[in-house]
């Protein structure tokens, strides 16, 4: 069952499923939850299904999104939000149909403070929210991308524990490989980052990991595999041998310890993430420390397959970032959560591939999540919500914006 | 007169394009370094154009300011917006993309990416990387060798030598491919 390349793969290939496009270009960014998409191109996972995958690493999410919007990119190791913005036509491009192909990865992502504020005994949420409502000076919180994960996992966040993410404290983009430069300059009090630079700063005693995403949200959705629709209808056999080529890859990687171990030194060089095997193996294999001197196996650590759970693209995983966007401003409007969704989701495809290479998706199109702000996450009523929070930017009408 | 904020925050040379552009007679003033403070810049300099190297990392901080000027009487967007997907291509090939003041013709960019495309510097090393692709496919026939040559050495199934090369080209950093290739060798001489 776990035969990395099915018996059947040729006589798949030969049929009238061929792939219409045999070589892709793919886009990634210099992060540990590109492992798939990486192991997948470099360890021999997409010929067998008639595919060829060219790695090319991006510098930005924004470069990234141009790229596949103008069909540069043919699919990419995306941010769950980047794909959403891009098809409503939230930021600096047009509104452009997306897909989510699967989940790259759930988990993984930290909310990092300052060594500073740590010599100052803020080392607690409740301390962190003291602090930012007595001090004069407000912080200063870096994230990764407007629209991003890492933006709605730390506006979240800091909203759980009292604290407004765009009034209380300064909210700015930083790129990930500026994070530490930033934060040793004194710019930055605390960020919300991926691996392998959470783990990064408290190697180098930069900071400390004050929340781990994960805490936030158990197994929360991160990065997909995202093209634009016009690629799945164009090329639907190439869009479904990319799913269970990738799919395949996330497999063999938590097959066992000895596979990530060899993945995070793949991961490791130059060509990939440029960064030291020390602050991406342990989390991998699931070993955190937060910098404070606690150390733990976590249980909803950085997952890449968990036998599929990390890779189905469920409806309501889609809705739930429409519905930060719309409480912090970022829509206007309501979109028609539940339409889009089904139209970004590629469910069906998603399911094809999976069964094709034996890995489980049956269950339903929603899932039920409890996040830590003790609210229930289904997908079920995403209009409510998205009103449903106390603290929240929630775009007023024109006329009240002119008076101000 | 255009005025154009120039971040220069790559490795990439924009000297030229600066003589350049100001020889085009357009006020240009650059900017280095300074990623964290781009929105604060774009504020006091108002350009009507800022231009960055496609490839720098600040192009997500350029993402934030055409987020929060969106409601400013002189919102900033990026000149993808004036559905003119060719003069998009065009910039990407130039390697500068260019966000613009709304309200600024896309005719009057046309100078700026003309010079752009001239003088600025083109990042040999990734051309070199495009062109290095469409191998794969030949390579699933050595693959499967040095696949068969490995079960008959280990004697061991076809599931367990596929993951020994993995395990052997991922901790080398190396591609499936490449350990391929070393089996065969290896087999040649032992042959």
């Amino acid at each position: 069952m776990t035969n990395p390349i099915p018996v059947t793969s040729l006589a798949w290939v030969n049929g009238s499923d061929a792939p219409e496009k045999p070589s892709l270009n793919l886009g990634f960014m210099a992060l540990s939850d590109c492992a798939s998409v990486v192991v997948a191109a470099t360890q021999g996972f997409a010929q067998a299904y008639g595919l060829s995958l060219n790695l090319q690493r991006q510098s930005s999410w924004a470069g990234l999104r141009d790229k596949l919007a103008s069909g540069e990119l043919d699919a990419a190791h995306s941010l769950y939000g980047l794909i959403y913005a891009l098809q409503l036509g939230i930021g600096g491009s047009a509104a452009t149909d997306m897909a989510v192909l699967m989940g790259l990865n759930q988990n993984g992502q930290g909310i990092n403070l300052c060594a500073a504020l740590q010599r100052q005994g803020v080392t607690s949420p409740e301390a962190l929210e003291r602090f930012v409502h007595q001090s004069r000076t407000k912080l200063t919180f870096a994230q990764t991308f407007p629209t991003g994960t890492h933006a709605m996992w730390l506006y979240y966040w800091l909203a759980s524990q009292g604290i407004h993410p765009l009034l209380d404290v300064n909210s700015v983009v930083v790129p990930p490989a500026q994070m530490l430069a930033h934060l040793q300059a004194g710019r930055i009090d605390g960020f919300c980052v991926g691996e392998p630079w959470s783990a990064g700063a408290i190697e180098q005693g930069q900071g400390f990991t004050l929340a781990t995403s994960q805490s936030i949200w158990p197994d929360h959705p991160e990065k997909v595999l995202g093209c634009t629709r016009a690629f799945v209808e164009q090329y639907p056999n190439t869009a479904r041998a990319l799913v269970m080529a990738v799919l395949a890859a996330s497999r063999f990687i938590e097959q066992n310890n000895e596979n990530r171990r060899s993945t995070a030194q793949l991961l490791s060089g130059k060509a990939y993430l440029n960064a030291p095997l020390s602050s991406i193996e342990p989390r991998l294999l699931g070993q955190y420390q937060d910098g404070l001197g606690n150390q733990w196996h976590d249980p909803h650590a950085l997952r890449l397959h968990d036998e599929g759970r990390a890779n189905v693209p469920y409806l309501s995983d889609g809705m739930w970032f429409m519905t930060q966007f719309r409480r912090w401003g970022l829509l206007r409007e309501d979109p028609d959560y539940l339409a889009v969704a089904r139209q970004v989701q590629q469910l069906a495809l998603y399911r094809d591939a999976a069964t094709a290479i034996g890995v489980p998706c049956a269950g339903p199109d929603m899932r039920s999540s409890p996040l830590i702000d003790g609210s229930h996450w289904d997908g079920s009523d995403p209009y409510g919500y998205a009103r449903s929070f106390r603290l929240h930017a929630l775009a007023e009408p024109p006329a009240t914006l002119a008076r101000r | 007169m255009l005025r154009i904020l120039l971040i220069d925050d790559t490795a990439k040379k924009v000297g030229r394009l600066k003589a350049a552009l100001v020889q085009a007679g357009f006020e240009v003033i650059e900017e280095s370094g300074l990623t964290i403070d781009l929105p604060a810049r774009v504020e006091t300099v108002h350009p009507d154009v800022v231009l960055i190297d496609t490839e720098s990392p600040g192009r997500d901080v350029m993402e934030q300011v055409v987020l929060v000027s969106r409601d400013r009487p002189r919102p900033i967007v990026m000149f993808t917006d004036e559905h003119d997907p060719g003069v998009m291509r065009q910039a990407i090939q130039a390697g500068v993309s260019a966000y613009i003041v709304e309200g600024i013709q896309a005719t009057r960019l046309q100078p700026i990416l003309d010079v752009a495309m001239a003088r600025f510097e083109s990042d040999q090393a990734l051309k070199a990387q495009l062109q290095a692709r469409d191998q794969q496919l030949a390579e699933r026939k050595r693959i499967e060798l040095a696949k068969g040559l490995l079960m008959k050495m280990k004697d061991c199934n076809e599931e367990q030598a596929y993951t020994l090369m993995r395990r052997q080209a991922m901790s080398k950093q190396q591609k499936l491919i490449q350990v391929a290739e070393q089996i065969i060798a290896m087999s040649d001489l032992l042959g």
